[in-house]
């Protein structure tokens, strides 16, 4: 499969900030790439670096083959792209804001670009600045999708979104793989790249630690489940159970890490009184250091 | 747990308190620091500078009465040129900084109190920072009292730095008897100058809230400059007289402690005034919802203005209000004064014959009669100025497309960094061309109602746009080869170091060479229809070269965010 992005060592050093180190990437066309990682570990730089908002300090990105660097309005041309935080016009309305992008862009399809509108649900005469910060999102997403780009580049798109929207912008990336089109995908969201990707790549300190596909990170998932019984609890009938881990008790309440599916532990559960079962999908950064610790981290083979 | 209702919020350390971070008062005083040491020493160096000058050219009792005679014998609306239309004891040393530099001091102290208090308020509800300082323990009223409270004591200081200047002068530069400055004038002098700021200021800290930090500066900015130039001109134009009355400049034109005449009870008034307003302010932010301002009525710009067809119309269209502001703003000046002229004309005819060949001999290539020397005289230095911040909050309006967050969007379309940097700056020069067209049409207009030739004052203009022009092109090479967070600024900067030039080379006898540096000094008597050709060129290079260098130096640095 042709590869769309492409980094080879791409590294962005800030001074004595780190920014990103030796990141090597390869998206294939068609393919729904998401690109995880706590805040600050170095998605947007990456982004950046491969849309030539910034240069790389060494190594190189490729987007479409072309070098970042030496042709980027040929690699513009063809993407659409919503930025992790961004502002556009505040005197102009939101209809007039994706007008004048339809504009720069030229041969945009506006029958499609109303179609967003109304999926989006977004109101267009309102001015830029009156929006709430999901209205506002809301344009950019419209921004980023009205020309049907080959390839779609979105830094934490679903930021300020309420849930139905997320569900109208899922359908939208689902839409485009099945049209084709690539869409790269940035979040530090677990269920939601979960959801829309078929690899991913986690980012931390500015490394690329794992490549995988969403089955092989789905691994890393687990839940953190507590149980409180009425009466002692029955710490034996769970420490055996498969994916079941780190099992401590404290009076009643018995509490374990669960990876892979649930479903032994509510059926031993079920057997014995209850007050109270809570279980809880970690977020990303706990399940990543669950699984890594405090290491540093080192650098990923792509699966 | 949850804490004890009512317990002791734990003090902040010491440190945190020396840094300004122990209350909303020290962090405000912080965040003022840089702009109280800069008008601190704009008003010292001014005073001071007036004062060496002074000592330097009139060192004895006959070169004093030749000055005391020019002056007097000036007709009203000169001597009404620097603010003050009651020119007295010109022949001491603190008449004659009164008289020359009292007006400027008051005006630049004043501009400070407009733009700061405008932007207290509102500037951090804009910000949003506000948001997280009114969900502390802090109510609304205390937050705005805290606020004003470090504007305040910034400006106390300045008032006490004014007051120094005035003994030191008074102790280094006095040479004759009559120049002592006693504490007490020197006191009454800064006191003048702290009140008439503050009663500025508190226009755009009471409007702040209502109607956001750009329409308050601006409300607040047109009565101060309205208020100065009505009272300076209402000796040499008796139509302004009852309107300079009504305002604070009016009010206090004879309290004139330099010259041993305070007029104490006349700071009564504008000191009422600001304490009220600065009430009512506080009213306003502690009883509105926060955040929430109106706006001053602008009527909407039509969609074909927008500008929405590609990166320069856009750039154009973005920029348009605030360049048909400037040029409103700056143009009724010219329109003022070209109008005025026909007044001076007047006045000027009735001169006594040696009186007549005085002037002649100080403005030998001026038509004093016409409305092009007037404007020539009164107009031109102060529009370089005027022209000049508005090229400084231009070139900020093309810069905040990256300091605001949008040319990350606008490069990730087929938009390369040269062609935005090139037509955001054709769209900046275009807002130019406009506020230069604005100004033509006062200049027009004012010197149509003095009669005489109209079309030499307007062409003049070009000049003041050209120059405008030259600073747009220095701020975007800036902006593209350093940074766009300080473009803006660096323009500014520029026009108060040629205000400046212009003070201090005379002032303090500095070689010709200096006061040659700055490029007003290349740029003829455009009123009049002198060009000077290499002013005009130097405009042009430096235009078209600071657009050059700004797309070259965006085509090579990383995109802020």
């Amino acid at each position: 499969m042709t590869a769309i992005i492409q980094t080879e060592k791409l590294t962005k050093s800030y001074g004595e900030h780190r920014g990103i180190v030796d990141v090597d990437l390869e998206v294939a066309e068609t393919e729904v790439f998401g690109f995880l990682g706590p805040n600050g570990a170095g998605k947007t730089t990456t982004i950046r670096t491969i849309l030539d908002l910034i240069r790389p300090t060494s190594g190189r990105a490729l987007v479409f083959g072309i070098e970042s660097t030496s042709d980027p309005v040929a690699i513009h041309r063809r993407i659409g792209y919503i930025p992790g935080e961004f502002s556009l016009y505040d005197r102009l309305t939101g209809g007039q804001t994706i007008d004048y992008f339809a504009n720069l862009r030229g041969g945009v399809d506006r029958t499609y670009q109303q179609s967003l509108i109304e999926r989006f649900d977004v109101d267009p005469t309102r001015k830029f600045k009156e929006y709430s910060k999901g209205n506002k999102q809301k344009i950019g997403l419209v921004i980023a999708l009205q020309h049907r780009p080959e390839l779609l580049i979105l830094d934490e798109p679903t930021s300020g979104l309420d849930p139905l929207v997320q569900q109208s912008f899922y359908a939208l990336v689902r839409e485009a793989s099945a049209e084709g089109r690539t869409v790269f995908l940035s979040s530090h969201i677990l269920s939601e790249v979960e959801r829309t990707c078929d690899r991913v790549a986690i980012i931390r300190d500015g490394l690329l630690v794992k490549v995988d596909s969403v089955e092989g990170l789905r691994d890393l998932a687990h839940h953190q489940v507590e149980l409180r019984f009425t009466e002692t609890v029955p710490v034996d009938a769970f420490r055996g159970l498969a994916g079941v881990s780190d099992v401590t008790v404290e009076d009643h309440i018995l509490r374990m890490r669960v990876s892979g599916p649930i479903t032994p532990v509510v059926q031993v559960a079920a057997r014995y009184d209850l007050l109270d079962f809570v279980s809880r999908e970690p977020s990303l950064e706990e399940t990543f250091l669950a699984q890594y610790g405090d290491q540093q981290p080192t650098l990923a083979v792509p699966a | 747990m949850t804490a004890a209702v009512g317990a002791v919020r734990p003090s902040a350390s010491r440190w945190s308190r020396i840094y300004g971070l122990g209350t909303v008062y020290a962090k405000t005083l912080r965040d003022s620091r840089l702009a109280i040491l800069i008008v601190s020493g704009l008003v010292a160096g001014t005073f001071l500078s007036s004062a060496v000058a002074f000592g330097k050219a009139y060192s004895t009792a006959v070169s004093r009465q030749e000055l005391q005679s020019l002056v007097n014998s000036l007709p009203p609306v000169m001597a009404g040129i620097y603010g003050n239309p009651f020119p007295g004891a010109i022949d001491t040393l603190g008449g004659a900084i009164a008289w020359k530099g009292g007006g400027s001091l008051a005006l630049i102290a004043a501009l400070w109190s407009v733009f700061a208090l405008a932007g207290t308020l509102a500037g951090e509800v804009r910000r949003g920072s506000l948001e997280f300082v009114a969900t502390t323990p802090l109510g609304m009223r205390r937050i705005a009292i805290e606020k004003l409270a470090a504007h305040v004591t910034g400006m106390a200081i300045v008032v006490v730095i004014i007051a120094l200047c005035g003994v030191v002068s008074s102790a280094a530069f006095a040479s004759l008897p009559g120049d002592e400055i006693p504490l007490q004038a020197a006191v009454g002098f800064a006191l003048w100058l702290g009140v008439m700021a503050l009663a500025s200021g508190s226009v755009a800290f009471v409007l702040g809230p209502l109607v956001g930090r750009g329409g308050a500066a601006a409300v607040g900015g047109a009565v101060l400059l309205g208020g100065y130039f009505l009272n300076g001109y209402q000796a040499a134009v008796p139509a302004f007289a009852p309107l300079a009355n009504l305002t604070w400049w009016g009010w206090t034109a004879h309290h004139q402690p330099l010259t041993g005449n305070p007029d104490w009870l006349s700071l009564v008034p504008v000191a009422v005034v600001a304490v009220v307003l600065f009430v009512i302010g506080i009213e306003a932010f502690a009883r509105r919802d926060l955040g929430s301002t109106g706006r001053i009525p602008w009527p909407s710009i039509p969609r074909g203005l927008l500008g929405l067809s590609g990166p320069a119309s856009r750039s154009l269209g973005e920029r348009l209000p605030l360049a048909v502001g400037w040029g409103i703003g700056i143009g009724l000046f010219a329109f003022v004064l070209g109008a005025a002229a026909k007044s001076f004309g007047q006045s000027i005819s009735q001169l006594a014959p040696d009186v007549m060949s005085v002037f002649k001999s100080i403005f030998p290539t001026i038509d004093l009669t016409g409305a092009g020397g007037f404007l020539e005289l009164t107009f031109v230095t102060f529009g370089f100025i005027l022209a000049g911040f508005a090229a400084s909050t231009l070139v900020n309006g093309w810069a905040s497309d990256e300091t605001g967050g949008r040319l990350e969007t606008l490069l990730s379309t087929p938009l390369s960094r040269v062609r935005w940097a090139l037509s955001a700056g054709l769209g900046l020069f275009g807002a130019i061309a406009v506020l230069t067209a604005l100004l033509a049409l006062g200049v027009g207009v004012g010197s149509a109602i003095t009669g005489g030739d109209v079309l030499t004052p307007i062409l003049g203009t070009l000049v003041i746009g050209a120059y405008a022009a030259a600073l747009a092109g220095i701020g975007m090479a800036v902006g593209g080869v350093i940074s766009t967070s300080f473009a803006g600024e660096a323009v500014a900067a520029i026009v108060i170091a040629t205000f400046m030039l212009d003070l201090l080379v005379p002032a303090l006898s500095l070689p010709d060479w200096v006061r040659q540096v700055a490029l007003t000094a290349h740029l003829g008597q455009p009123m009049l229809g002198t060009w000077d050709p290499f002013g005009i060129a130097a405009c042009a290079v430096l235009a078209i070269g600071g657009l050059l260098i700004g797309a070259w130096g965006m085509a090579r640095r990383d995109v802020a965010r």
